[in-house]
């Protein structure tokens, strides 16, 4: 399949890493750039440069990953020319249909050819791959892509209606993939194409409820045994790191304190108010100035909503800090919150960070039912008991 | 053109293609049980009360097919397809609970299967006998004989020993044992790590050997595979044996532990030449012995050590950022990194120490999720009860840091 030297060369398939979400193939082709938002590259200079390095971009703006291609990498960077499977299903599939190196195998259609890459890493050199698409340009599309991918020993690929027309290989593979809309018109055709000495296995690949049910009844009536059916889906978890959750202790003490200084400055206000009533214009004590110049022009209502906004700010800006508060009164404060809550305190003085994770908010919910059977060896004739071979009525 | 027929050599298996003498079987009893059998030549097979054969019967059977017991030796039957059950107008709307419906005491129905009685004649017996059998549903009735089916029949299934069915006996059987690696999520962590034959890898596995068991059968007999365990023995991957993999296949298995995995670390070794006096045959081929596990315990290191391996698969009870800390400087470059946990804040805080550290790259952390359904015709349904969890996943690329 694809290079497993150490370093790229000329030819290879890489898979630039630009980000999360911007996954892109590239042919390593001398004499070309990749130019973009992520900077400027020399396919040539990439030559020689082990898989998993770096690149910085020629224009010293940006930088770049060059990845060794994997089936999953590929998955994320592929051309869709269909819908395409997922690794959340590959896996699973792969995993009950038994596919390992040397297998035989048989997938229809063959689409946009993710499923197909990975099975062709799973069985290897050893194992053989059958792929049968109905779609004339995707067939020839698929070819040229499998032929660049080293895959051409590994995979056959036919251009050709399955429901139709059938397998072409008879009484040979280990397991078969229907992704097609009509899986049930293929179930007959796979059953000859199963081997018969051992346990074999199918599954459809169906996102609809009644194709299920179709599909359910065709392998029944064709003597599949085992039916099952799953759903599976991968859930991808958002991790954040944030300071660890104050306690509440310290909005109580907070609210408790700008009560307090509401207090006090609507007692200075009366003071104010009367002292001016009185005719006599003093200078307010050093300590009040603001807040009593102020309380004099807005006619005794500002004062209250400036302590509103104080304390909104505390609430939008991180946790209220002794250095915010006047000296003496912090100390203050600090010990009587100490003896209420000793531990908490301590932790939220010097802030520790804390782990969280979440479900991101838009994830695949359905992607398709997998409908499993197992068709079973052959038994022996001079074993078999020719009264259980007929299937028990149920009543 | 597109006619040909692939390869023509036979593929090899992991496996032989048939039952052998040796072989550690999973027996699926009529109750839904499963029981793990080792199969010795000439000795007989105990399933209690679904009977009793002679364990040479099996040899060279194929894997998959189920069996009835007759008078010790076994009769393969051909698989029950599933029945269209016919809609009828019965309900249930006459039968009360606790009412007496079944006259056969349990002492007569022991003489019947005493009498050699075949399980399908006695449970015939019974529903004739049943006072209200006719009153049921037809699915009532369906369900009926199948749990008398599961009490009487004496038979049962040889499970074929894919991956997906031995860690499904494993994870049914304990989930702790396997640190929650549910079949999904063993097939997830195969595929995100890239074994494909001829690979090259890590593992740390305290798992029973389930993650191993999945990757020896991956490579096929080509590649390699390094474990380190936290034991100074051989570390004991009890999944394995369910596997029956042939010696081609685990003989890419090597192990080290955490000490002799450290580069500080300096092996005792052997004396090369017996002191003193000349010993006898017996100690020189302890030595010799001796000898050869020190060296082929030196030859692992060094191929640890001379790195560029191709990926890491981790589900262990250690720290996961102390193992990645050990075993990453050994990976090449874009290889994968797969983390398996049972809880999610382990995998988290893994993924949040490795964010700022730059040989990692794109690491995130998925959660497998699973349903079954019951397909049976007219009666598909999700199962009512399904496996809360198979756990979590964190996967990354390790690259180089130019720095």
């Amino acid at each position: 399949m694809w290079s497993t030297a150490r370093e790229i060369a000329a030819g290879d398939l890489v898979i630039v890493w630009l980000t999360r979400d911007a996954v892109q193939p590239l042919v390593i082709t001398p004499g070309k750039e990749l130019n973009g938002k992520y900077g400027v590259y020399r396919h040539s200079d990439l030559i020689g440069v082990p898989y998993g390095s770096k690149i910085g971009s020629r224009n010293g703006r940006g930088f770049i990953h060059v990845l060794r291609p994997t089936p999953e990498l590929w998955t994320l960077a592929l051309p869709h020319r269909t819908q395409i499977l997922y690794i959340a299903d590959i896996a699973f599939v792969s995993s009950w249909l038994n596919i390992k190196p040397g297998s035989r195998i048989i997938e229809a259609g063959t689409g946009s050819g993710s499923f197909t890459h990975s099975v062709a890493r799973a069985i290897g050199p050893a194992g053989h791959l059958w792929s049968y698409e109905f779609h004339e340009a995707r067939v020839n599309k698929a070819r040229e892509e499998f032929s660049c991918h080293g895959m051409d020993d590994i995979v056959t690929l036919t251009h050709r209606n399955v429901c139709k027309d059938g397998f072409t290989v008879l009484d040979t593979v280990d397991a078969v993939f229907l992704d097609l809309p009509m899986p049930w018109e293929a179930v007959e055709h796979a059953k000859k194409a199963l081997r018969k000495d051992r346990t074999t296995r199918i599954c459809c690949f169906s996102p609809c409820m009644e194709q299920v049910l179709r599909t359910v009844t065709a392998l029944n009536d064709a003597g599949f045994t085992d039916i099952t059916m799953y759903e599976t889906l991968l859930r991808p978890h958002q991790v954040d790191s944030v300071p660890a959750l104050p306690h509440i202790g310290q909005v109580s003490e907070k609210l408790k304190k700008a009560e307090q200084k509401r207090e006090e400055k609507r007692l200075r206000q009366i003071a104010n108010s009367r002292a001016s009533a009185a005719g006599k214009r003093k200078r307010p004590g050093d300590a009040d100035e603001s807040d009593g110049g102020r309380a004099e022009g807005s006619a005794g209502k500002r004062p209250k909503t400036d302590d509103e906004d104080d304390v909104l700010q505390h609430e939008d800006g991180q946790l209220p800090q002794a250095e915010n508060h006047p000296s003496g009164r912090s100390a203050g404060a600090a010990e009587t919150e100490e003896a209420k809550f000793p531990q908490s305190v301590t932790e939220s003085a010097t802030p520790t960070k804390t782990t969280f994770s979440k479900t991101f908010p838009e994830v695949r919910g359905h992607t398709s039912y997998l409908t499993f059977a197992c068709l079973l060896p052959a038994i022996p004739s001079a074993q078999a008991d020719p009264a259980t071979q007929e299937p028990v009525p149920s009543d | 053109m597109d006619m040909e027929e692939g390869p023509s050599k036979t593929p090899q298996n992991t496996r032989h293609e048939t039952i052998q003498v040796g072989n550690t079987l999973l027996l699926k009893l009529p109750s839904g049980d499963i029981k793990t059998w080792k199969l010795e030549k000439d000795s007989t097979a105990n399933l209690g009360k679904f009977g009793s054969f002679y364990a040479n019967e099996l040899v060279g059977q194929p894997f998959g097919l189920t069996y009835e017991i007759v008078d010790k030796k076994l009769k393969a039957v051909s698989p029950r397809t599933l029945q269209e059950v016919e809609d009828t107008e019965a309900t249930n709307e006459l039968i009360n609970d606790g009412q007496f419906v079944q006259p056969l005491t349990s002492e007569e129905i022991e003489m019947l299967k005493k009498s050699g009685l075949h399980a399908s004649e006695i449970i015939k017996k019974q529903i004739e006998q049943h006072a209200n059998y006719s009153l049921k549903t037809e699915y009532s009735k369906e369900k009926y004989k199948k749990r008398k089916e599961a009490k009487y029949s004496k038979s049962f299934t040889v499970v074929d020993p894919t991956v997906f069915n031995v860690c499904d006996y494993w994870f049914n059987k304990d989930q702790n044992r396997l640190r929650d690696i549910r079949p999904d999520a063993l097939g997830q962590i195969l595929n995100l790590a890239n074994i494909r034959p001829g690979g090259r890898y890590l593992a740390v596995d305290d798992a029973s050997g389930i993650v191993v068991a999945g990757m020896l059968e991956r490579l096929g007999g080509t590649g390699r595979l390094i474990t380190v365990c936290d034991v100074d023995s051989p570390p004991a991957y009890p999944a394995l044996v369910h596997m029956n993999f042939t010696k081609e296949v685990t003989q890419v298995l090597s192990s080290l532990n955490w000490a002799t995995a450290d580069e500080d670390y300096i092996p005792i070794t052997p004396p090369s030449e017996p002191a003193g006096k000349i010993k006898s045959d017996a100690q020189k081929s302890r030595l010799n012995k001796r000898k050869a596990v020190s060296e082929t315990l030196n030859q692992t290191r060094e191929e640890l050590f001379a790195g560029e391996f191709d990926g890491l698969v981790v589900a262990s009870e250690y720290d996961p950022f102390s193992i990645l800390q050990n075993l990453s400087p050994y990976l090449a470059g874009s290889a994968n990194i797969v983390v398996h946990s049972p809880y999610i804040q382990i995998v988290t805080d893994l993924q949040n120490q490795l964010r700022n550290l730059p040989q990692y790259l794109g690491a995130a952390v998925t959660e497998m999720w699973l349903r079954r359904y019951q397909v049976l015709p007219g009666r598909t349904h999700p199962f009512m009860n399904m496996s809360g969890s198979g756990g979590f996943i964190m996967h990354t690329i390790k690259v180089y840091d130019p720095s």
